[in-house]
């Protein structure tokens, strides 16, 4: 045949530039947001700090994420959780004066979830926490933690490399996690 | 790399940009949204999340009253289930039951009360606060002449009947009524003829051997269509070899058109409508002239039945004389056998004379009293005046003259639709115009509710305090609880509680000091608990005991002898059913049945009921008429013709549907499309045959024949194929239902195709 | 070893009699068309169970109903003497399931316990599996659903939403198996005892029609119930080695 693409090329060539610097551009943007933006370390209404309660004050992690052992979602503690110590303990501080502003009001506190997993995910931390795991393991040290921040990748390769090495009963079935 | 000027430089940076600007809004837009982990002020002491809380309580979809279990999630209801302790359902649930919680959930539930901003039957309600509309109601009833107050329930039984009694007593008015399109009046009406008896009896399905139904669909409607269908399992197949010698119960049915316990049935037997009466007084003519039955008052009998012999009853319903004798020898023969009677045979002009002579049936083998036969049941133990307040057609048309003739000066409707359920020739509708005042309690806008002046919404049965004494009861005294499951989700009350806000606007509260509903249950529930031999200060137990299983019940049954009202032997005789409209004129008989899905057309606004397929023709979302194959041939129609039904009393539209199973003179119609309120699953589908049923009346009880009305056919030339879910509907040799000849497989009988062995897979696992 | 023998010896081994002996659970559900009527109540106790949306008219008339248990009706003979027949079909759980050999991602495989996997954020949407199966009992999401608010508020937290582009099909209700299994470990490592776990449209089934249960305990009902006189499986010569078992409903007038 007599076509040929080689001309549409010729009359492409100085755009080749553009191409190759916005194609660097766009790959540069998506990772610069990744590393700069992650959403790991999410503003919470209240400066809650796990460092003073779970590390300084060494509070069990199950003392305030009462339904970790019994269903299968850890939950945060109830706004009169709080109030129980902070009636009294450290009212004057101002983070805890917001706290007391919730309690008064009776109104619940939006915390950010951080550590979110897709709805297709049926993950159940009562099985977990009987199993003996730490929390740490998946949370990383949150009793050093000023600010919540996720730690693991919370992607499926975490959770199939804990199951494959503790040999999980059924532990890479697909349908044990995403019934 | 070739020169780059500035113009150029600045060029590529900005391209840079641009894809630097685009990458992050893709890395950005493919993010998950936040999500929020919201935790409660004070936690509910009543669930934990994550983890399910269940509650017993009583179903409301239908009158069976059987009991269920609510399954919730941080306070909403997931799932209902039948509960296992209550003998009416024993852990077991129909389709509609289990369509509860679309109801509680429904996008067009009234949320508060409203009033009426324009003209009667605009839809300009408007809101108003509990305060203005109960002050409202109050003023209109102080006002009201004595018995110019109507109230008009849907049937309700237990302590809220006692309450609307009580209520009604300080009204100093009569007129309560409760009306339920699929009350079975004939079958009370009956009862009383035949034994005096106020109660229904226990049909017990369960364990008879053979069972001969005239037209009563009970798998499906009929009285308590989850218990029957228990017991027809266990008849058929639950009697082993090691009780009741393995024998399976035999199932006949008697009906025009072939329903869902026609299907069920070994034979289906149809007979012209209406004469449904003379085949059982042909059967009865048999057992006594064939020396089948052994009473004293034989004699009598043989007189009373004389006239009844097979031939002439042959030619009366279309029954071949052989059938009619081969039925009365089985029937004779099952030790026991029991007959029922309902549906089409009992909705006739003569079906009360049906149905004494389908109860003469059941005297004659001897199985009154008896297990697998009729067992009378106790009064129940509280709410039993209910009974009495049941409305037939000829109350409702009382009604509509008084409101005609300016007598109803307030009308107070509780969840129920006579503007959809009566026909449109008793002309309610028209009626209403003429009430001054009409307040209605219901939970949705229905086609009566559009109608009303003062809308104060009553909460759904899953979120209200109430109990139940199922009717017909199992043979002894039997109550549940009717708990709320979820908290209220919008701004109605409980139809009790309503009630109880009235009694205080109007100052009864001297006579009726409770302001609260469940106050008032407790306190009656205390009634009963002190009627066994208890400690009276254990109350809170046994309250919390009841609430918990679900279910009370006290073993006393009826004892004594059985005996049928004097004269009724005499006076055995059905006389000829009356039709509306000339054959030649209207030669079709319409058969309008009622369906598990839509019942009496509450089903219509769930969209788990639409979307559940006909049994009988996997039609969903519609209304259709019924056609024997070789009749709609005659006339030239096939499956999806849209046709013109029309009696003397009107004419609607359907596509016809070719049905193998059905007399070819009569054409069948399911209830409960055909709204043109009832919200948006419901409205502007389908068509309603009860509008163009003719009032005819059976003269004792005053019901109407519901297949009594005569219809002409005409084709309209249009299509409107209804949509099925189901695809060829014959086997064509595929084998996918396949039947043996007997209780078991006799030896070599089995398909060549299907020989491959059943493996029984042991825990052990032999090494190789 | 050459590459083809490889292959050969590895699916033989993946496909052997034995292969399918090692179930830690052989979930058997049993239906007995002679106590079966028609009623739906099966299918509606599925639809509120599993969060399966309501398609509306035009979608069903497209013929893309969604209803994991449908029940089927055949006729049979004519006026007067016709007779209606009912079989409620839904996911057979084949053991030798022709959809799972077809999936390109493995979005359908056979699990542990005798049930055929269908893992919905696997699942490309290709279809092929629903072409294969021969129940046709794969349903696949056309469209995104919604309801109508708050209808969404009886949806169950423990079944996973469907969105457009996946298949689906019965599970054996896996959910209420996942939470058997789980209550029986938190009472100690016991097994799942007999009638322990029921699916939605067992429980439901208002005469008792089906049964449900560990075909590898020979004590439980189901295993009594399969070895019925009566048990046949549904289009057995195809071989696919249903999970669930009929048994042959009952004419009393024949021959």
């Amino acid at each position: 045949m007599g076509v040929s693409i080689v001309p549409t090329l010729k009359v492409l060539k100085p755009a080749a530039r553009f191409v190759v610097v916005a194609t660097v551009g766009i790959v540069a943007g998506y990772f610069a947001n990744a590393a700069f933006f992650p959403g790991t370390r999410p503003e919470q209404p209240i400066a809650f700090s796990h460092r003073i309660h779970a590390g300084d004050n060494e509070i069990p992690c199950l003392y305030c994420h009462v339904q970790a052992r019994r269903s299968i979602s850890a939950g945060v503690p109830s706004v009169n959780k709080c109030m129980g110590c902070h009636l009294e303990v450290a009212a004057n501080r101002p983070q805890v004066r917001l706290l007391a502003n919730y309690w008064e009001n009776r109104e619940p506190i939006s915390w950010v979830k951080v550590h979110d997993l897709p709805d297709f995910v049926h993950f159940t931390h009562k099985r977990h926490v009987a199993a003996g795991i730490e929390c740490q393991t998946c949370h990383g040290p949150v009793e050093t933690m000023e600010v919540v921040s996720r730690e693991a990748p919370m992607k499926m390769g975490l959770c199939l490399d804990c199951h494959r090495k503790n040999e999980v009963q059924h532990g890479i079935d697909c349908w044990t996690c995403h019934k | 790399m070739a020169n780059v000027d500035r113009r150029e430089f600045l060029r590529l940076v900005g391209a840079g940009g641009v894809g630097a600007g685009a990458g992050f809004m893709l890395a950005e837009s493919i993010k998950h949204p936040v999500e929020y982990l919201i935790p409660y002020p004070v936690p509910p002491e009543e669930f934990s999340p994550g983890i399910a809380t269940w509650y017993n309580s009583v179903c409301g979809m239908c009158p069976a009253g059987c009991g269920i279990s609510v399954r919730t999630r941080e306070g909403r209801a997931k799932k209902i289930e039948g509960n296992p302790l209550h003998p009416v359902n024993q852990g077991r649930l129909c389709a509609l039951g289990q369509a509860g919680l679309q109801v509680l959930y429904n996008p067009d539930r009234l949320t508060g009360p409203m009033i009426q901003n324009g003209e009667r039957g605009d839809d300009a309600f408007v809101k108003a606060t509990w305060e203005d509309g109960l002050s409202r109601t109050a003023e209109r009833l102080a006002a009201a002449r004595r018995d110019g107050i109507y109230v008009l329930s849907q049937g309700v039984r237990g302590h809220l009947a006692n309450l609307f009694e009580l209520f009604m007593g300080e009204l100093g008015s009569d007129r309560l009524l409760h009306y339920d399109f699929a009350h079975p009046h004939p079958l009370y009406a009956a009862n009383k003829r035949f034994f005096g008896e106020h109660q229904l009896p226990y049909y017990d399905i369960r364990n008879t051997r053979y069972l001969l139904s005239f037209g009563a669909d009970y798998l499906t409607n009929w009285l308590s269509p989850v218990h029957h269908s228990l017991g027809f399992g266990h008849s058929r197949q639950g009697n082993d070899s090691s009780s009741n010698d393995g024998v399976r119960g035999r199932f006949v049915q008697i009906e025009p058109r072939m329903s869902i316990s026609g299907a069920a049935a070994d034979e289906w037997i149809p007979a012209r409508p209406g004469t449904e009466g003379f085949l059982a007084l042909g059967i009865a003519h048999h057992i006594v002239a064939d020396g089948r039955y052994a009473g004293d008052d034989a004699s009598l009998w043989r007189t009373a039945l004389a006239g009844w012999s097979s031939g002439r009853v042959a030619g009366l319903t279309g029954v071949s004389e052989g059938t009619i004798s081969r039925l009365a020898r089985e029937f004779a023969r099952a030790e026991p056998g029991l007959a029922i009677g309902g549906g089409a045979a009992g909705n006739h002009t003569n079906g009360v004379d049906t149905l004494v002579a389908v109860n003469a049936l059941n005297y004659l083998v001897g199985n009154i009293g008896k297990a697998g036969g009729v067992v009378f049941n106790p009064d129940p133990v509280t709410g039993g005046s209910a009974i009495d307040r049941q409305a037939n057609y000829r109350t409702m048309q009382n009604l509509i003259e008084n409101a005609r003739d300016g007598n109803i000066d307030v009308l107070i409707v509780n969840n129920t639709n006579p503007a959809f359920t009566l026909p449109r020739a008793s002309g309610f509708r028209e009626a209403l115009a003429a009430i001054p005042t009409i307040v209605s309690l219901s939970s949705f806008m229905d086609e009566t509710t559009l109608m009303a002046d003062v809308l104060l919404p009553s909460h759904t049965y899953l979120e209200a305090w109430g109990d139940d004494m199922p009717q017909p009861g199992v043979g002894f005294p039997v109550g549940a609880i009717s708990q709320p499951v979820v908290a209220p989700l919008y701004n109605s009350r409980s139809t009790g509680d309503i009630i109880l806000g009235l009694v205080g606007k109007l100052g009864f509260n001297e006579a009726i000091p409770w302001t609260s509903m469940e106050d008032f249950l407790k306190d009656g529930w205390r009634e009963i608990y002190e009627r066994g031999s208890r400690e009276p200060g254990d109350f809170d137990s046994f309250w919390r005991d009841v609430l918990v299983s679900g279910v009370w019940g006290e073993n006393a049954r009826r004892g004594g002898s059985v005996v049928i009202a004097p004269g009724v032997i005499e006076g055995m005789a059905v006389s000829a059913p009356r039709f509306s409209g000339e054959s030649g004129e209207y030669p079709f008989i319409l058969h309008a049945y009622l369906s598990t899905a839509m019942y009496d057309g509450r089903g219509a606004n769930l969209p788990w009921m639409q979307e559940l397929p006909d049994p009988m023709t996997s039609i969903v979302y519609g209304t259709w008429v019924e056609m024997n194959p070789a009749t709609a041939n005659e006339m030239g129609l096939a499956d999806g013709d849209l046709v013109r039904v029309t009696s003397e009393k009107g004419s609607i539209e359907a596509p016809v549907v070719l049905f193998p199973a059905i007399m070819p003179d009569v054409v069948a119609m399911p209830i409960g499309q055909g709204h043109d309120a009832l919200g948006r699953y419901a409205r502007n589908r389908g068509a309603n045959p009860i509008e163009i049923l003719a009032p005819e009346t059976e003269s004792a009880s005053g019901n109407l024949a519901t297949s009594a009305t005569r219809v002409a056919l005409v084709a309209t030339g249009r299509r409107a194929a209804p949509v099925k879910t189901g695809g060829e509907s014959r086997q064509l040799g595929r084998g996918i239902v396949q039947s043996t000849g007997s209780r078991s497989a006799p030896a070599g009988h089995s398909a060549k195709l299907n020989s491959i062995p059943i493996i029984v897979e042991s825990a052990v696992v032999e090494s190789a | 070893m050459s590459i083809l023998d490889r292959f050969v010896s590895g699916w033989r081994e993946f496909r052997k009699d034995g292969y399918y002996e090692e179930f830690d659970y052989a979930w058997t559900m049993t239906i007995d068309l002679d106590r079966c009527t028609g009623c739906g109540a099966c299918v509606t106790a599925c639809q509120a169970e599993n969060n399966i949306p309501i398609v509306g008219e035009s979608a069903i008339d497209k013929g893309r109903e969604m209803q994991w248990i449908r029940i089927e009706r055949y006729w049979e003979g004519e006026y007067p003497n016709a007779k209606l027949n009912f079989i409620p079909m839904l996911c057979q759980q084949c053991d030798a399931a022709p959809c799972e050999t077809v999936c390109p991602v493995t979005a359908t495989y056979h699990n542990q316990d005798g049930l055929n996997a269908q893992v919905y954020n696997r699942c490309i949407g290709t279809r092929s599996c629903a072409v294969y199966c021969p129940y046709t009992v794969r349903y696949f999401n056309f469209t995104d659903h919604h309801w109508d608010a708050p209808l969404e508020q009886q949806l169950n937290p423990d079944v996973t939403v469907r969105e457009k582009g996946v298949m689906e099909k019965c599970t054996f209700c896996v959910q209420r198996i996942r939470q058997a299994k789980d209550h029986a470990k938190d009472d100690g490592r016991r097994r799942v005892r007999d009638g322990e776990v029921q699916p939605a449209c067992v429980q439901s089934c208002p005469s008792e029609a089906m049964i449900f249960g560990d075909r590898k305990d020979a004590s439980s009902r189901v295993s009594k119930s399969m070895n019925d006189e009566r048990a046949y499986r549904v289009l057995g010569e195809l071989n696919t080695r249903p999970s669930v078992i009929y048994l042959k409903k009952v004419d009393a007038d024949a021959d």
